[in-house]
C-alpha cells in the first residue's frame, strides 16, 4: 500500500470512530493536500487555510514559550475545526459537528495524527534505509515542507 | 459549599475504595477536574467515554418517550464499580460526577449516598 492510501485508510478509520466528523484531511505543513475524506467544503482551500492558521499558531506558541505546535481548535456556531500536528511536516485537520464529544475527538485525533506522522515520515525516508522501528513522534517546528504532491 | 477540586478530593478520600473521580461536561466530553486515577485508570479517557454513555442514555429516554431525568448510572465490572451522577443544581446543567470504586473495598449504598451529598454541596 502506498503511504497516501494508508493515510486515507487512517482518516476513514478515524471517521468511523468519531461519527460526528463531517470531514478529515491530511495536509503538508505548507498547505498541500496529502489525503482527504469527504471534505465537502473543498479540501484544497481548507489545507491552504490550515497552513495559514498554522503559521500564526506556531508564532503564538513560540512567542508565549509554549514549545512546538501540537493542536489548534476553533469553534464556530455550527461546529468545530481542529488541526493536529502529524509528525514534523504534516497536519491532520478535522471538521466536526457542534455536538461532537471534544474529549473523544482529542483522544482519537491525537492517536491518528501520530500514526499519520509516522506514515508521512516513513514515506520521506529513502526506501532501502527505511528502518522498521516504532517512531515516537516528536513535535518539532514544521520547517521542512514536504513537497510530495499527491498524484 | 465546595468547589470542584475540594468536592473531588472529598469523593476520593471519604468514600471507601475510591480509585478516582472526575467532574465532566458532557456537552463537550471534557473533564472540568479530575482527582486520582493513574496509569490503570486514565480519567481523561473515562470522561470522554462516559460522556458517550450518558448521551446514549439521554437519547434512549427521548426515544422511549420517558419524561424523566437521570439521577445516576451504575456500571458493575468484575472488580470495580463505576458511578455516574448527573448534576441537577442550578447552573450545573450538562455536568456529571464520575466515580470509580474498587469493588472489594467499596460499600455501594454508602458510596451512592456520599456522592449524592457531595453533589448537593458542590458549587460550580
Amino acid at each position: 500500500m502506498t503511504a497516501e492510501t494508508e493515510v486515507l485508510t487512517e482518516l476513514r478509520r478515524l471517521r468511523a470512530r468519531v461519527p460526528q466528523l463531517t470531514g478529515a484531511l491530511a495536509a503538508s505543513a505548507d498547505g498541500l493536500v496529502l489525503a482527504q475524506d469527504t471534505v465537502d467544503e473543498g479540501a484544497e482551500g481548507i489545507a491552504a487555510l490550515t497552513a495559514a492558521a498554522l503559521g500564526v499558531a506556531l508564532r503564538l506558541t513560540d512567542a508565549t514559550g509554549r514549545g512546538g505546535f501540537r493542536e489548534l481548535l476553533v469553534r464556530g456556531e455550527h461546529g468545530y475545526v481542529a488541526t493536529y500536528a502529524a509528525g514534523g511536516s504534516a497536519v491532520l485537520t478535522l471538521l466536526a459537528e457542534s455536538r461532537v464529544n471534544v474529549g473523544r475527538l482529542h483522544l482519537e485525533a491525537r492517536r491518528s495524527s501520530a500514526r499519520i506522522g509516522e506514515l508521512v515520515e516513513n514515506a520521506l525516508v529513502p526506501d532501502e534505509s527505511q528502518p522498521e522501528k516504532e517512531v515516537r513522534p516528536s513535535w518539532p517546528t514544521p520547517k521542512l515542507p514536504s513537497r510530495k504532491p499527491p498524484h | 459549599m465546595a468547589n470542584t477540586e475540594a468536592a473531588l478530593k472529598e469523593a476520593t478520600t471519604l468514600i471507601d475504595g475510591a480509585l478516582g473521580a472526575a467532574l465532566v461536561d458532557y456537552t463537550s466530553g471534557m473533564a472540568l477536574g479530575t482527582v486520582g486515577g493513574g496509569k490503570d485508570l486514565d480519567l481523561t479517557v473515562a470522561a470522554a467515554g462516559n460522556t458517550d454513555v450518558v448521551r446514549a442514555k439521554v437519547r434512549t429516554m427521548e426515544m422511549l418517550g420517558i419524561q424523566d431525568e437521570i439521577e445516576d448510572i451504575l456500571i458493575t465490572l468484575g472488580t470495580q464499580y463505576h458511578l455516574i451522577r448527573l448534576l441537577r443544581s442550578r447552573g450545573a446543567n450538562g455536568l456529571f460526577l464520575y466515580l470509580a470504586l474498587d469493588k472489594n473495598r467499596a460499600n455501594l449504598a454508602m458510596a451512592r449516598l456520599q456522592l449524592r451529598r457531595i453533589e448537593a454541596d458542590l458549587e460550580i
